[in-house]
């Protein structure tokens, strides 16, 4: 087992991004081993992809996993668990956390309980998720995960009264990397770095294909959103990085496909020499793919035509990538969230370990090249053996 | 005098009208915006822009049609966002289980007025405000979406017709089905209200319903009938949102109550009831389109779209505010000449 502090990245150099870049194919292999693993794995995946065993015990054994069965004593641990809003990525994430605990579950005998709310209403609906984390610590809970688009100072003095009250707190998906670390109160931050392993890695994708010329409309989300700050704060270094791209236009699309195909139709009258749209997260990019069909433009075919990049990894965006309707999304790993934060939970509740404050897990461009076993690793999780 | 001011009110009549129409100061308002646009911005004033815009203006103006003819009868309909998107997954759902596709685009619209039909029992017989009866659908609606779908969005219903329907294939160029269908229902609506007892009734019932209710209109199915309009409307909205978007996110419709609010009253409807027009709800959703389309082509930061829809209706109030003084005082003028 790593030392979890090594996992702490106060700043992830963009040539290690480019790295990454490079070994696409290379982490998803790595990945794929994690969830073969039926047992504890590392706290990150990434360190569990370089290590991986593959096999099915743990890299303890089996007189290790006899120990933790001991330690664990039959134990029930109540989780609650409240994203910002119900969505396909959502979904992917609850399915592949199911996963994880059921494996837990069978080779430790850890129970598990689990509560979901999230708000119907939209991104902006976060008083309700407030109340719903308070009531959770009026009742004890022994975990609540957390993603919002709260007010990050509000967040954390909900988040400290949760903690005097016994209830740990984490975060998935949350882009905590804008604030100051030790300003974060949770016990852990499983997610990934919006800047440099989703903007800039898009920024880049796009000057590679491009060769570094090119013009870009941009799609962004709401302004002012903590998501859309941080990966802008990526995709404008590598604009930076590439001063032969150029941005022609940009406009608000709301996260949705409606808001995202009119804000596409719209600029696309006025730059129908472009080169590339970026739509920041996969909604909107589809919105954009079809502003580009319905202009009577070319998308992408390898040599030319109009390069369309989202960002999620959802099984929707992938089919897209498939059909020829998307060229590149950023799969920011809803799966590994989701394993990664129930193997978070069990080691620092469980078993009382010290887990990294920030944990991040590995994103990758997901291209018509590698966009099958992509699909087939969310696929492959969204059948858990059980629910909760 | 009185010859010499008549002389004086035929000319400035056609003025007069103009300025007592209470749809004029958001139209002359679109009017500067798109000269302004179409002078700093080359790509605005286009045939593939205004075509943009006719498309994207569909739903709002079909939202707005329905709203303006609960508004006409003293209601509010807060449901039609939610309703647009439980009627376009139910659309979805019908297509995907199979049967031809004009039964998903049936039960879409259907949905849309049932749930419309909902609203309207919820109001007249269990005597519910408008405004709560229909904020409860909006939560109801939106919320059974959510459970229906567990939050994944609907996909794979796109049979081959149905591009078309939704225009996003354009065998007539920029005229798609979707705007020849706002088009036939601006008609429908503006006929409707002009020359069937319904809507002789229905600017009564929103007027007055306590003497509508005495010279024996039949108020309980005015408004049942109003609610149902604006739910088929909704449903309508749903149907074409989900062929142009090609998936049902079950945040489908979210906001766009406020935006087909926002439209009918631009386009002259009040919330007090007895008042809008057809053609205002055009003029509504079509300042609405403008204005986003604007704030897009020219790179504004999209937070102004809200302060300039929100600046726009206030300017639309209050020169309805204006117009009205104006009126009034015409017509006292009128009476009082007529005595003299």
């Amino acid at each position: 087992m790593s030392a979890p502090e090594n996992t702490r990245k106060g700043g992830y150099s963009r040539r290690n991004v480019l790295a990454q870049m490079g070994l696409g194919a290379g982490l998803l292999a790595g990945t794929g081993l994690l969830s073969a693993c039926s047992t504890v794995s590392t706290s990150t995946a990434s360190a569990a992809g370089a290590g991986g065993s593959g096999g099915a015990a743990s890299a303890g054994g089996a007189a290790y996993d006899a120990e933790i069965k001991k330690l664990v004593n039959g134990r029930t641990l109540q989780l609650g668990w409240t994203p910002p809003i119900l969505s396909e990525w959502y979904d992917q994430m609850e399915k592949a956390a199911f996963g994880r605990m059921a494996e837990l579950e069978k080779a430790y005998g850890v129970q598990w309980k689990w509560e979901r709310s999230s708000p119907t209403g939209n991104f902006d609906a976060v008083e309700q998720q407030i109340s719903t984390v308070r009531g959770w610590t009026s009742r004890k809970f022994d975990a609540v995960l957390v993603c919002t688009g709260a007010n990050f100072a509000t967040m954390q003095s909900v988040y400290r009264q949760a903690e005097e009250a016994g209830t740990k707190v984490f975060q998935f998906n949350q882009p905590v990397e804008i604030y100051p670390e030790e300003e974060v109160v949770t016990v852990s931050n499983i997610g990934y770095d919006n800047r440099w392993q989703s903007g800039y890695l898009a920024g880049n994708f796009i000057a590679k294909t491009l060769g570094g010329k090119g013009k870009i409309i941009q799609i962004m989300g709401p302004s002012g959103s903590d998501w859309a700050k941080a990966r802008k704060i990526g995709f404008e270094q590598a604009l930076k990085e590439n001063p032969g791209l150029q941005v022609v236009g940009s406009a608000d699309g709301g996260y949705v496909r409606d808001k995202g195909l009119n804000a596409a139709q719209d600029l696309l009258t006025r730059n129908r020499d472009v080169n590339a749209i970026y739509g920041e997260n996969e909604d909107m990019a589809l919105g954009a793919s079809q502003a580009v069909d319905a202009a009577g433009l070319k998308q992408w075919d390898g040599t030319d035509g109009v390069v369309i990049v989202g960002a999620d990894g959802l099984v929707s965006g992938m089919d897209a990538i498939k059909a020829g309707k998307l060229t590149a999304t950023i799969d920011v790993g809803s799966v590994d969230q989701g394993r990664t934060f129930i193997d978070t939970i069990f080691r620092s509740i469980v078993l009382g370990e010290t887990v990294a404050k920030i944990i991040e897990v590995p994103t990758r461009v997901v291209t018509k090249k590698n966009v099958d076993a992509a699909k087939a690793y969310i696929q492959g999780n969204m059948k858990p053996s059980k629910t909760y | 005098m009185a010859a010499s001011s008549s002389v004086a009110n035929a000319s400035a009549s056609r003025w007069g009208r103009l300025l007592q129409n209470p749809s004029s100061g958001a139209l002359a308002l679109v009017m500067v915006l798109a000269i302004a646009m179409s002078v700093a911005f080359p790509g605005f004033a286009t045939g593939v822009n205004a075509g943009n815009v006719a498309n994207q203006m569909v739903f709002v103006l079909l939202l707005a049609l329905g709203m303006t003819v609960v508004l006409i009868t003293g209601g509010i309909d807060l449901s039609v966002g939610s309703v647009m998107g439980l009627s376009a997954a139910v659309g979805a759902y019908v297509i995907l289980s199979g049967v031809p596709l004009i039964f998903g685009l049936v039960a879409a619209v259907a949905a849309g007025a049932f749930l419309g039909w909902i609203n309207g029992l919820m109001i007249t017989r269990l005597g519910l405000p408008d405004f709560i009866a229909t904020l409860a659908m909006l939560g109801v609606a939106r919320g059974l979406l959510f459970l229906w779908t567990n939050g994944v969005p609907m996909n794979g219903y796109m049979l081959p017709e149905y591009y078309v329907i939704a225009g996003l294939q354009q065998p007539f160029g920029f005229i798609t089905v979707p705007i020849l269908l706002a088009l036939v229902a601006v008609l429908a609506i503006a006929g409707m209200l002009k020359w069937t007892s319904f809507g002789r009734h229905a600017y009564g019932v929103g007027s007055n319903p306590q003497a509508a209710q005495l010279s024996s209109v039949p108020v309980t199915r005015i408004k049942v009938q109003a609610y149902v309009v604006s739910g088929l409307m909704a449903g309508l909205t749903g149907m074409l949102m989900a062929g142009r978007t090609s998936t049902v996110a079950p945040t489908m419709g979210i906001g766009y109550e406020i935006a087909a609010i926002a439209a009918a009253i631009i386009g002259g409807a009040a919330l007090t009831g007895g008042r809008g027009t057809a053609f205002g709800a055009v003029v509504g959703a079509l300042v609405l389109s403008i204005t986003a389309n604007a704030i897009n082509i020219s790179g504004v930061s999209s937070t102004w779209q809200q302060v300039v829809t929100g600046m726009v209706l206030l300017v639309a109030v209050v020169f309805d505010r204006v117009s009205s003084i104006l009126r009034d005082r015409s017509t006292r003028l009128k009476t009082r000449l007529a005595h003299t």
